[in-house]
């Protein structure tokens, strides 16, 4: 039992620091998705129709085709045929980013629709321009509102992150999927694997909770 | 005066020293790291194995640089058309479908099929065929793809199921939902002699196997570089030495 956990211990340096890949991938996607899905969200909400049906036509694209099928199909297809050598962790940080930004956007758009119709009117009446209605006022609400629907896009993607391990992404499950080939061990190292996981789950949602909870505004209701 | 000459020698340094650095090609290649002992991602996290080695050896006396990328088996042979990677030196079988698109070097390893079973099961070869049996196998591999084609023609009624990798397949045999699983006999060994399954071999199906580097069918360079350093390796002592340290000598 004792050379057991040594050797588990020995394995472990290895794996742990996959989830710094897994972390990177998982920051860098949500940050393309937040950076598209604002926009896209404002598009589908305040755009000209044509706007409003590109944009449903690229959610309904993004959030209908399963992530792995995207992540061959961009990694071996698209990004080759338009001559981009993409190293596998770029093609998988796209990928995930821009699905994430097609779910993301659809959190925005429901925070964007609860707000009271009146507010946008009452900004553009007091002299803001639409620019400046929706940067100072309708933003920071609809943000906050979207918090709690931010956190669920987080850990949804975070799990999904280990299937980038197709394309040799050396995350988390590609480490202890190694390990567990070289040693037989394969239970062993799934589970180390599944403690990692939920430990990066816990500490983000812990964070965005306090974020919630520093950005909150006392007195302030819908 | 002196800051000048300092100046001077920088420049020089990266002039020849780049030159010199430069001349020497940076090759990368595939490997599937879940297939020990040829090709897998050691204890420090670097690429080890039986293959590994050999290239790293090649690469040194033919002078070129080599870097060994771990990525998914399934999809190798596309992340080789798409330049992902220069070449596969990772026990990859030669076979007709994949000399359609690639070109392969001299053959440097040959491996045998087998069917394992559980130690204590009194499996016959001829039952795990023929008496509706559950075979597990990799997805991706030619041993795959040979057990599907001659199925029908010898009578065989065995079920497939497919898995990620070698181990992966024998670790499932461990735990007893397929009755047997088709391997290359190098993850065999290494599963019983190393990971100490309780499995045994009952038989070799298919013909032997050889191993060959795949390179790009325009990458004539490469292959000549791949064929010659072979060459001297399988005349050199180390040739040997690898073949013990990873136990390959069935």
């Amino acid at each position: 039992m004792l050379a057991y956990l040594a050797a588990v211990a020995g394995e472990a340096p290895y794996i742990l620091s996959g989830s710094l890949v897994t972390l990177g991938v998982v920051c860098a996607s949500l940050g393309l998705g937040f950076c598209m899905g604002v926009p896209l969200a404002l598009a589908q909400v305040y755009g000209l129709p044509t706007a409003r049906r590109l944009v449903a036509v690229y959610t309904w694209f993004f959030r209908g085709t399963p992530i792995l099928v995207l992540l061959y199909l961009f990694h071996f297809g698209l990004f080759d045929a338009l001559n981009l050598n993409m190293p596998a962790l770029v093609s998988a940080c796209i990928v995930l980013g821009l699905a994430s930004s097609a779910y993301q956007s659809q959190i925005f758009r429901g925070s964007l629709e609860a707000l009271p119709a009146g507010q946008f009117k009452a900004a553009r009446a007091l002299g803001f321009s639409s620019v400046q209605s929706v940067r100072h006022i309708i933003l920071p609400q609809a943000l906050r509102l979207s918090l709690p629907g931010w956190s669920n896009e987080y850990s949804i993607l975070l799990k999904d992150s280990a299937l980038v391990y197709v394309l040799g992404v050396p995350e988390i499950m590609t480490r202890a999927h190694f390990v567990a080939s070289r040693t037989s061990w394969h239970v062993t190292y799934y589970i180390l694997a599944a403690l990692l996981y939920l430990a990066i789950t816990a500490l983000g949602l812990k964070l965005l909770r306090l974020l919630e909870k520093k950005t909150r505004l006392p007195g302030y209701n819908l | 005066m002196f800051k000048q000459n300092l100046l001077l020698l920088l420049i020089s340094f990266f002039l020849f020293g780049g030159t010199a650095l430069a001349a020497q090609k940076t090759y990368i290649n595939g490997i599937d790291a879940n297939y020990p002992p040829h090709a897998y991602v050691g204890k420090s996290g670097q690429p080890e194995g039986f293959d590994v080695e050999a290239l790293d050896w090649i690469a040194l006396k033919m002078g070129f640089q080599v870097k060994h990328q771990p990525m998914d088996w399934d999809a190798i042979v596309a992340s080789l058309l798409a330049k992902k990677i220069d070449m596969v030196c990772s026990g990859m079988s030669i076979t007709p479908e994949r000399q359609a698109v690639v070109n392969f070097s001299a053959p440097y390893f040959s491996v045998r099929k087998v069917l394992l079973v559980n130690a204590d099961k009194p499996l016959s070869k001829e039952e795990i065929l023929k008496g509706n049996k559950i075979l597990g196998v990799q997805r991706g591999t030619n041993e795959a793809e040979w057990l599907v084609q001659n199925r029908e023609a010898n009578g065989w009624n065995y079920t497939l199921r497919y898995y990620d990798s070698a181990p992966l397949a024998i670790e499932d045999l461990v735990n007893r939902r397929p009755d047997a699983v088709a391997v290359d006999s190098a993850p065999a060994n290494d599963a019983i002699k190393k990971g100490g399954k309780d499995v045994r071999i009952v038989g070799e199906f298919a013909e032997a196997d050889d191993f060959g580097v795949a390179v790009r069918k325009e990458d004539e360079e490469l292959l000549r570089l791949i064929n010659e350093g072979f060459k001297l390796l399988m005349q050199d002592p180390f040739w040997q030495k690898l073949q013990d340290k990873y136990d390959t000598q069935l």
